[in-house]
């Protein structure tokens, strides 16, 4: 049964295990909520016309958490993720109800901007989409569109910033003003991540961020996230249950739209309680 | 036991047949292909073969148009005549006699009368001594050389439109006629020269000098305010059905109604604009302030078809990207869509434009198929288009038309072409910068 082991050990999940232990109630699944939440949703279903693709999930996003969406295809991750910034607006005939607490303040209500809420959490997608403009302007679209910088030297910091932490900057310092288009897939790809740090988002949703790239650099990006989870709180959606072993702190499984079990990373693969966890992880399912 | 099938022996059998069966299939697989390429290599071939006729037709006939027949005349003025000549009446009668002297001199005919000789010339032609020598003819003894525009029936014998074989009755020119013409080829007087006229001139009743320029201007003219018009409307309403509208039944309607809009007979559209621009909000008639806006209404439904599809070829990625970074509908729209979209839209207004510089039937409806013998000066100012000074030509009566018809058919052609080609590089060049 333990045939994933963890990469290196989670920095924060015995703290967290014992807040889900003492906070869960009757509504909760345990280890569905944590100590001083970043995000929580609350009951969330989501609709496509008459179609439900997410029944009632409730669960908690910690600060400086890495927490893994997994489960078969068509389960409802990525909806899920998309529902976390409202992304979902934008699609005809989704309706969502429940709630996402976002700072102690509900995402889903009247007079709530959603430009403002994405400018606090940024998004990376399943395939790179780099802006078809200069790699420098993908970077400074962001801090300009938002107005975060005031002189050329501050967006040109920020902009180096973000490569570097990304690891891209000695890759693309000497053509930084080429076409983002003639970067590599998975420079693309972290070009994108770049992009989304550059504006200094809360909270960075990631979804399938290495199911088009190689697998190194599928390893560059998971180190990148542990890099990043130092700061900010990640949601990633995955496939591999490796990359969601090896990165997560938590995982959650999803099954048809529900969540069927959600605990520390170490828990939910070694020790599943449910048996459709169990079955998935261990392969025998999706 | 026949029934049943032995898997083993099904598969031996398989293995067999195989290379055999599967010669025969290619064969016959390759065959339909070669019928298949066949019958589109002969669909090609057949069109190509209709456009070498049409434009081999129109050369033909409309290269001669590009030139047209000249005298040359020596004309001997007196100053003292010009002065005593009181009325702009009696100048050009004046002029006239000039004229008719110097073609009997030329004639080497003295003892013809002028009327006989005048056939030979254009009705212009006093107007282009008038004009080209009031200078020499006001100075005392002044004579000068001209080259001056010989009549339509002249240039239809040097072409050879009219043969002279004829018999005389079923020509406009008489034997003797003929003969002076024989007598001015002879003295190299009568040349075939680069016709300006047709270039420069408005429509006229005297084919010799009617011209296209003033229906280039009135094209032109209408066309700036059809662009003017139908761009910005047709991309605004574009981008918000596609980017902005929410679905419902309003605007499923408004879309199903720009789809027909699309589909209605052009001439519908002049009868809408006579009703509307002309009679109702009495704009003027045959102006191409009101040509533009009926042909606004007949290239919305081409420019706003042409733009949502563009918009609807931006890849949703892209939209993603934008919106995830936090920048609202508008600026995901303004900052990436558009200009994404641009080379689709542009070919699409581009065609849409191309489509309304050949249509006719809407503004023979609105007047501008009036007999317009200036060129047009403003939006408010009658004026007439390249297609209907087409049909307003081929309409003539009189034979030297046909050439000018098809010259200003070839005239057409090359601004579609133009356009077309604008097109084309304005799409390359937003393909490249996107690149």
């Amino acid at each position: 049964m333990v045939f994933l082991r963890r990469a290196e050990p989670p920095q924060s999940s015995s703290a967290l295990a014992a807040a889900s232990a003492t906070q869960s109630s009757s509504g909760f699944l345990p280890g569905a909520l944590v100590d001083r939440p970043r995000l929580s949703a609350r009951d969330i279903s989501v609709y496509y016309a008459d179609v439900q693709a997410i029944t009632n999930v409730s669960m908690d996003v910690a600060q400086h958490e890495i927490l893994a969406l997994i489960g078969p295809s068509g389960c409802g991750k990525t909806t899920l993720l998309r529902t976390f910034n409202r992304m979902n607006d934008s699609v005809r005939g989704c309706r969502v109800t429940g709630n996402v607490i976002f700072d102690g303040e509900p995402i889903y209500r009247k007079g709530v901007d959603p430009v403002a809420l994405r400018a606090r959490m940024g998004i990376v997608f399943q395939k790179p989409n780099p802006f078809p403009k200069s790699i420098y302007d993908n970077v400074a679209y962001g801090p300009r569109l938002h107005g975060l910088v005031d002189r050329q030297a501050e967006l040109d910091e920020v902009v180096e910033a973000s490569l570097q932490r990304t690891g891209l900057w000695n890759e693309v310092k000497d053509r930084l003003h080429k076409p983002a288009l003639s970067l590599s897939g998975g420079q693309q790809q972290r070009l994108c991540i770049a992009r989304t740090i550059a504006i200094a988002p809360e909270i960075i949703l990631m979804d399938e961020p290495c199911s088009a790239l190689d697998p190194i650099a599928t390893a560059r990006i998971e180190s990148l996230m542990r890099e990043l989870a130092r700061n900010h709180s990640i949601i990633i959606v995955t496939h591999n249950m490796q990359q969601a072993a090896r990165v997560s702190d938590r995982t959650a499984y999803f099954h048809e739209g529900h969540l069927i079990e959600i605990g520390t990373t170490d828990q939910i693969f070694t020790t599943p309680e449910q048996s459709l966890t169990e079955d998935y992880i261990t392969g025998r399912y999706g | 036991m026949n029934n049943t099938i032995d898997p083993e022996r099904l598969r031996q059998r398989l293995a067999d047949a195989r290379a055999e069966r599967l010669q025969a299939s290619l064969q016959r697989r390759h065959r339909k292909e070669a019928v298949f390429r066949g019958l589109g290599l002969g669909a090609v071939c057949l069109a190509l073969g209709f456009l070498a006729v049409l434009l081999f037709t129109i050369f033909s006939q409309g290269m001669s148009a590009f030139r047209s027949s000249h005298v040359q005349l020596t004309l001997e003025f007196d100053a003292q005549r010009l002065g005593d000549a009181g009325s702009e009446r009696e100048r050009l009668e004046q002029y006239q006699t000039w004229l008719d002297e110097a073609l009997l001199r030329a004639l080497d005919a003295p003892e013809s009368r002028a009327s006989a000789v005048r056939p030979l010339l254009s009705a212009a032609a006093v107007y282009q001594v008038r004009d080209r020598l009031e200078d020499v003819a006001a100075r005392p003894g002044g004579r000068a050389t001209l080259w001056v525009l010989a009549s339509d029936e002249v240039d239809l014998i040097q072409t050879g439109v009219v043969d002279r074989a004829w018999p005389e009755a079923a020509r406009s020119l008489s034997d003797q006629h003929l003969a002076w013409i024989d007598r001015l080829s002879e003295a190299e007087l009568l040349e075939r020269r680069y016709n300006r006229a047709f270039f420069t001139g408005a429509d006229s009743r005297e084919p010799e000098v009617a011209g296209i320029w003033g229906a280039v201007v009135g094209s032109f003219l209408t066309l700036v305010v059809t662009l003017a018009l139908a761009f910005p409307v047709g991309v605004a309403t574009a981008v918000y059905l596609e980017e902005f509208a929410p679905r419902n039944r309003l605007t499923d309607l408004i879309e199903l109604n720009i789809n027909n809009l699309a589909a209605v007979p052009s001439i519908i559209f002049g009868l809408l604009g006579l009703a509307i621009f002309i009679n109702t909000l009495g704009m003027p008639r045959s102006a191409p302030l009101v040509g533009g806006l009926v042909l606004t209404l007949i290239t919305l439904p081409t420019i706003i078809i042409a733009t949502r599809s563009a918009l609807r070829a931006v890849p949703n990625s892209l939209r993603d990207a934008a919106t995830g970074m936090g920048a609202s509908r508008l600026q995901v729209t303004l900052h990436h869509v558009l200009p994404m979209a641009m080379p689709g839209i542009l070919t699409g207004t581009i065609i849409g434009l191309a489509q309304a510089l050949g249509e006719t039937a809407p503004l023979l409806m609105i007047g501008m198929v009036a007999f317009i013998a200036n060129v047009p000066s403003g939006f408010a100012d009658p004026a007439t288009v390249l297609p209907v000074q087409i049909f307003i030509w081929s309409d003539s009566p009189e034979r030297a038309f046909i050439a000018k018809t098809s010259a200003a058919i070839m005239v057409l052609l090359g601004f579609l072409a133009v356009m077309n080609l604008a097109a084309v590089l304005l799409r390359r060049r937003f393909e490249h910068r996107l690149k």
